[in-house]
């Protein structure tokens, strides 16, 4: 049982080990420099939110968005290039291995890019900045890197799937991933946002990964509401990556 | 006969298009069975419902005694599929791409690495199995996509258009390496190329417009045309204007021109002195009667016009 699955998984990882060094130097640029820029430039305007200072604020939300970021990347992409350009898919699909293998290889390879390249940039903020958490919260926060990775690897394998043109990746992650990603409460509380938006900002996936994740990783606490958003965001993007790829695949 | 692969009145509809019009088979084990045809005739769309990609719209198809519809999973553990393009996975080396496959099979690290190092032995890589396939020629990467398809050990292998692209000596290569996986292994090709499945196929069908046109050996298939007095025609000049004598001529068919030189097939022996009269004796260099080829059938059962 899973076996293609993985197969899937021990080809991805063996890849990611060849280019480990450059993947995680490009990975860790953009959010250090957003950390600096925003959590030592703004240091002056911004003292404090809810009385955590504002770089601590926005660490635990750079290093969520990092591990989320690349897990939708790499499934978009890795499932997009073996389907288009290399046309390994078709290669597995005459495997006896079975749809869903493919699904939950990719998902997992996403997945441990995404947490991987997390706690790379999490280091990093560490050894470089004031930053520091007790590691005692450390694991709260990484189930809630776990299952954020999960559902962005799932968005991203759909698009993989779905879109067959490179530059409509590109483009769904500038007009859907970036904005979700942002309006989530990383920059900033979301008690800024007005009465009516909160509601629904809320209620969303990004959301309850972020400020969950933040919660967790500063406080030690583990908010139930964000952890049962999350949980039926990732039963239900799973289930529908996996409609998507078999639909697709019987195309 | 034993037979490795059964097919009943398979069908496979687009919209409006059948690209695979109740076609039926039955291949015997052991052999190497070359399935022709011109560009969008359905002989990948064939391939693909055999080796479970797509569903058919109609019939069925039963290889090794296992249905493509029910037991596809049983299916696809006993095929193995050389698709028309390289899908090699180019961030892996050569003999990563080989493991990953044998690993899709569940096959043990004892059990691969063995089998892995024959084939790269057999297919002449091991010298290369540590690099990636981007740095291979075109026939290198031709031999590990068959080796890949190899490494478990399936007992019929699909073969889609394994030479197209490759030089004559990576083609020769091709060739003996696929025949000598007989009588282990049944083997289903399709190819255009005419010399290879005349050099390679035991048994051969001609399919055109989703339906099998003709069945049987090369030499069968050429014998049917035996009748059909194919000529060489060479003229010492104005070969643009005996072609146009010839088109005219109403018992002349498959006209085919090289320069000067023409190959033709009249409709009968009793038509050649009309054509003599026709085209007179002053400028002929050369006539002489040929022996149709299986091009020659190829051209006559599915016409000349270039297909998109």
């Amino acid at each position: 049982m899973f076996r293609g699955a993985i197969a899937i998984f021990w080809r991805d990882l063996l890849v990611l080990r060849r280019s480990l060094f450059s993947e995680l130097l490009a990975v860790i640029a953009y959010p250090l420099t957003l950390y600096l820029a925003f959590g030592i430039g703004l240091r002056g305007y911004i003292a404090d939110v809810d009385g955590v200072p504002y770089a601590l604020f926005i660490a635990p939300g750079l290093i969520s968005m990092t591990a989320v970021s690349a897990a939708f990347n790499d499934s978009a992409w890795s499932v997009w290039f073996h389907r288009r350009v290399q046309r390994t898919i078709e290669e597995y699909r005459v495997t006896p291995i079975t749809v869903y293998d493919i699904v939950i290889g990719k998902i997992f390879s996403g997945f441990a890019q995404g947490t991987l390249k997390g706690l790379a940039v999490a280091f990093v903020i560490f050894i470089l900045t004031p930053f520091r958490f007790p590691p005692a919260h450390l694991l709260a926060y990484l189930f809630f890197i776990f299952l954020g990775s999960m559902v962005f690897s799932c968005v991203g394998t759909i698009c993989g799937t779905m879109i067959d043109k490179p530059e409509n990746i590109g483009r769904v992650e500038a007009v859907v991933i970036v904005p979700l990603i942002f309006m989530s409460g990383i920059f900033f509380p979301l008690s800024s946002y007005p009465k009516a938006a909160f509601a629904a900002i809320s209620i969303l996936p990004t959301t309850a990964i972020f400020e969950g994740a933040r919660q967790a990783l500063l406080n030690g606490k583990l908010a139930p509401l964000s952890i049962i958003i999350l949980l039926v965001t990732a039963v239900i993007a799973f289930a529908a990556a996996t409609l998507t790829f078999n639909r697709k695949m019987s195309e | 006969m034993t037979v490795a692969l059964e097919i009943d009145g398979l069908a496979k509809v687009y919209g409006t298009l059948r690209a695979v019009n109740d076609f039926s088979l039955r291949v015997e084990r052991g052999t190497i069975f070359g399935l022709l045809g011109p560009n969008g005739a359905g002989k990948t769309t064939l391939i693909r419902m055999l080796t479970t990609l797509i569903r058919p719209s109609a019939g069925s198809a039963r290889i090794e005694g296992h249905s493509v519809l029910t037991s596809a999973r049983t299916v696809r553990s006993l095929i193995g599929v050389v698709p028309q393009e390289n899908n090699l996975d180019r961030y892996l080396t050569c003999r990563e791409n080989l493991v990953l496959h044998a690993r899709m099979y569940g096959m043990a690290p004892t059990e691969y690495n063995r089998r892995i190092d024959e084939l790269l032995e057999l297919i002449g890589l091991t010298g290369r199995q540590h690099d990636f396939p981007d740095t291979f020629s075109g026939g290198m990467q031709r031999r590990l996509v068959v080796a890949r398809a190899l490494v478990h050990t399936p007992r019929v292998l699909f073969l889609d258009e394994p030479t197209t692209g490759l030089d004559p000596q990576s083609r020769r290569a091709v060739w003996d390496y696929v025949q000598s996986l007989t009588p282990q292994m049944t083997i289903f090709l399709t190819t255009h190329y005419m010399d290879e499945a005349d050099a390679l196929c035991d048994r051969i069908v001609i399919m055109d417009h989703g339906r099998a046109l003709v069945d049987g050996t090369a030499a069968e298939l050429k014998e049917r045309l035996a009748h059909a007095h194919m000529y060489e025609l060479e003229f010492r000049s104005d070969g643009e204007r005996y072609e146009k004598i010839l088109r005219e001529l109403p018992f002349v068919r498959n006209l085919q021109r090289t320069g000067n030189s023409f190959r033709l097939a009249l409709e009968g022996e009793e038509f050649l002195k009309p054509l003599m009269d026709r085209i007179g004796g002053d400028d002929i260099r050369k006539i002489c009667l040929k022996e149709p080829s299986l091009e020659d059938v190829f051209i006559e059962l599915t016409g000349r016009e270039v297909r998109e």
